[in-house]
């Protein structure tokens, strides 16, 4: 049965567990904007990390290289495409 | 077909990594689309006109039943994947069809919680606030419902040919875009839910 539980995918289901509380407490207690902002990037870049390490194997193969200048190129096109966004329609610079 | 025996079976054949390599640059442009509705979104968050706010209508409960919902049936389709590198494929099935299980609830809070929506006049043509949003939900939703139907084929396809370089890395590619889709969620539940509640 044990081996049907790895270490590091069950260590991998806790730490996600404990990132989601962790985001819950802009909800549950009260704080500036800028604090819980904070949080909640931190937590939720952490995760993504988590999920794409732990679950999906990402560094496993001869294709690293290639899948992680993806990810990496893919997530700079969507901070680009998100902050240029908010940059010119909300925060008017 | 030369076959790599030191690779996992997904991984067995020069095809399969190129296949596996391919479906991460989908997930690549997958990114790039969820970042334009995340755009859009901001943009539009607060022109919520005569309509309901994010605050007036958003629900802690169904987002914290959404949230463990997708992210234990993340947990279980990487189980599963872990069971059938292992080659024992009952216990793959079986965590398959707890993910899908998972999928199918995760599914149901989000129609009721559409629906709640449509009550309370938040539809789709209510504000830009409404209409960005529910395209957004709308969207992972989507993506989780197609996830769904795929992961059953999947499922019906490793019960009749058993475990072959084939139907692994089918499975693998699977296991893929349902960790991306988690990967979303994650971000929904941060910066639209948790964000629009503080």
């Amino acid at each position: 049965m044990n081996q049907l539980f790895p270490m590091k995918q069950v260590l991998g289901f806790v730490f996600s567990l404990l990132l989601t509380t962790v985001a819950l407490a802009v909800y549950f207690l009260d704080m500036s904007f800028a604090a819980g902002m904070t949080i909640l990037l931190v937590t939720a870049f952490i995760q993504a990390g988590l999920q794409l390490v732990v679950f999906m194997h990402a560094g496993e193969t001869k294709d690293k290289g290639a899948i992680y200048t993806n990810v990496f190129y893919g997530l700079i096109i969507a901070l680009v495409t998100v902050f240029g966004t908010l940059l010119a329609m909300i925060w008017d610079m | 077909m030369k076959i790599d025996n030191s690779l996992p079976l997904e991984y067995s054949t020069e095809e399969n990594s190129l296949k596996i390599l391919g479906f991460w640059i989908f997930l690549g442009a997958e990114i790039m689309l969820f970042a334009t509705l995340f755009a859009t979104y901001f943009t539009l968050e607060n022109r919520t006109g005569s309509g309901p706010t994010g605050a007036e209508i958003f629900q802690i409960t169904p987002v914290l039943f959404e949230t463990l919902l997708l992210l234990t049936s993340s947990f279980t389709v990487g189980l599963g994947i872990h069971a059938m590198r292992i080659g024992n494929k009952k216990a793959m099935i079986s965590f398959f069809s707890i993910t899908l299980l998972l999928g199918l609830a995760f599914l149901g809070v989000e129609v009721f919680e559409f629906v709640t929506y449509v009550h309370e006049g938040a539809t789709l043509q209510t504000s830009a606030f409404t209409a960005a949003l529910l395209t957004t939900l709308g969207t992972h939703g989507a993506h989780v419902t197609l996830g769904f139907f795929w992961g059953l084929f999947i499922i019906l396809q490793v019960k009749k040919r058993g475990l072959t370089p084939q139907t692994t890395n089918k499975a693998f590619i699977f296991s893929l875009y349902w960790h991306f889709l988690d990967v979303v969620w994650i971000f929904i539940f941060s910066f639209i839910y948790l964000k629009g509640m503080m």
